[in-house]
């Protein structure tokens, strides 16, 4: 990826979206996590065109876009045809991962709905960091299924030695916990790369690009 | 697993006359009741409506039993409800995790990989399948997993306001499977042999929201795998789109024969035994046999 190289996906402003995304994606909006603390939700997207595309297009040297963008019948109803459209943060994300997957020395699996999911999927309820993009739920590393204290807990204390800063959720069958995977999660990071809308002027992507 | 294909529905079978005298009838009963005793069951329900004849055999129809995996069959009519209102599309897609919360407390369960009767959706954890694929393994190989998957989208009280809405009595749906807390408690699914027959004989008749989601659900019913029950002892020329259920005191079939030449009847077969009782499929495969000789005596082609 030399100079020439220009990431491939539009980024676009998720306020000039139609309403009906829009009210799915609530970009810029601010919403309360579990604690109670006000988050407020990213603006940018990269816009996927396609299935397709998604498979792809390599986020790191293991990970595809499509492995973060899976989701079921759960996510809000205009999310779920192309294009869709992820946060930009989800390629800080993959580069996580991909350390990650480099400690394991194996194939690491995100469950579907265990990437990117919209704010108003349903199982995202209070502000959740998939909503970011900044989170994933990883059910198998290797031949290995995250479904039991052991696996989860050596695997999620691998992590935070490997991922400075990263929140691993804790081994448990009750809100809060988890008990058939492992959640790695970011943080409620916003990514605007340089090539982003404007703010205020609202150009768009191509005019800023140089 | 093959595809299922539209079977032939009731509107396009030929009217043949017959009807069974009374005497048939009445010696079919000798026939159960006899064979009721030999068997060793606890108990043996009969229902039978012929859409040929419109004559309606019963034989303890209104008595309870836990359902088993018959009450598959009132969650695939919920989940084509849900289909038929648009909430859902066919094609619409799950994501395949087994952790489920039982009925009585809200503890998580999961479906035993080696309990469950399917092992093609247990490979699929983690990731996502069809909404009709899931119907399809619940129906045909009795998944389990798929069962809870489907009942926790689309909820119990959809399940029952679909019955309801089509005025079934006799299938009471109170939780998923495998819930082993809300069995201990009592806690059970529970059906008659003429709930059962109601349910099928709507979908059979391709009453059931309409008669293109009908003719899919009763598809998915001809492509039971487990053939051992009402289907055994007929000839093979007869199709039997039914859905079985078995736990450890409980043996169930039910399901719409299609006699060749003639029009089908619906019938369930519901049985109760001790859990140590052998020879429970082959009584439901004599039963069926005994049913299928009474309404076709010498009115069946081939």
């Amino acid at each position: 990826m030399g100079e020439g190289y220009r990431f491939p996906l539009r980024v676009v402003d998720g306020l000039r979206l139609e309403k009906a995304l829009r009210d799915a994606l609530l970009p810029g909006r601010t919403v309360l996590d579990d604690a109670g603390h006000e988050r407020k939700l990213p603006r940018y997207f990269y816009e996927v065109p396609t299935w397709t595309s998604a498979m792809e297009l390599r986020l790191s040297p293991s990970f595809t876009l499509s492995e973060f963008i899976q989701t079921d019948v759960r996510e809000a109803a205009p999310l779920r045809s192309f294009p869709r459209y992820v946060p930009c943060a989800i390629t800080l994300t993959a580069l996580c991962l991909e350390r990650f997957r480099e400690a394991v020395g194996t194939y690491v699996h995100i469950a579907a709905n265990g990437g990117y999911r919209s704010p108003r999927h349903a199982l995202s309820g209070s502000a959740t960091p998939h909503s970011w993009g900044t989170a994933v739920n990883i059910y198998r590393i290797g031949s290995v299924y995250l479904d039991d204290r052991e696996a989860i807990e050596r695997y999620a204390a691998l992590a935070r030695q490997e991922l400075p800063g990263v929140w691993t959720r804790p081994y448990g069958m009750h809100p809060g916990e988890t008990d058939d995977h492992l959640h790695l999660d970011f943080g409620f990071v916003i990514a605007a790369p340089r090539y982003a809308p404007d703010d205020h002027l609202g150009f768009d992507a191509d005019r800023r690009v140089s | 697993m093959r595809s299922p294909t539209i079977p032939q529905t009731l509107a396009q079978t030929s009217p043949v006359s017959s009807r069974p005298d009374e005497d048939v009838i009445a010696a079919l009963h000798v026939r159960l009741d006899a064979l009721e005793r030999r068997s060793g069951a606890r108990a043996l329900a009969v229902a039978v409506h012929d859409t040929e004849t419109h004559r309606d055999v019963r034989r303890h129809a209104d008595r309870w039993f836990h359902a088993a995996s018959t009450i598959k069959v009132a969650i695939l009519l919920g989940v084509y409800e849900t289909i038929h209102h648009g909430w859902l599309l066919p094609h619409s897609r799950l994501h395949v995790r087994n952790r489920f919360f039982s009925a009585v407390d809200g503890a998580p369960f999961r479906v035993l990989a080696d309990r469950d009767g399917n092992s093609e959706v247990h490979a699929a954890v983690g990731k996502t399948m069809r909404v009709t694929d899931l119907a399809l393994h619940m129906i045909a190989t009795s998944s389990n997993l798929a069962t809870n998957l489907l009942l926790d989208l689309v909820g119990l009280d959809t399940v029952q306001r679909s019955l309801d809405a089509l005025a079934i009595e006799g299938i009471d749906i109170r939780r998923g499977v495998e819930d082993e807390r809300a069995f201990e408690q009592g806690v059970n699914n529970r059906v008659t042999a003429d709930g059962l027959v109601h349910l099928l004989r709507i979908i059979a008749e391709e009453r059931a929201f309409s008669p293109e989601l009908s003719r899919e659900m009763l598809a998915i019913l001809h492509a039971q795998e487990f053939k051992n029950g009402i289907p055994a002892r007929l000839p093979a020329t007869v199709r039997v789109a039914h859905k079985t259920g078995d736990i450890s005191t409980i043996a169930h079939d039910a399901g719409v024969v299609y006699p060749p030449g003639r029009k089908p009847y619906v019938i369930a077969i519901l049985t109760e035994w001790d859990p140590d009782a052998t020879g429970r499929s082959a009584t439901i495969a004599e039963a069926s046999h005994a049913v299928y000789e009474a309404l076709t005596e010498g009115t069946v082609d081939g």
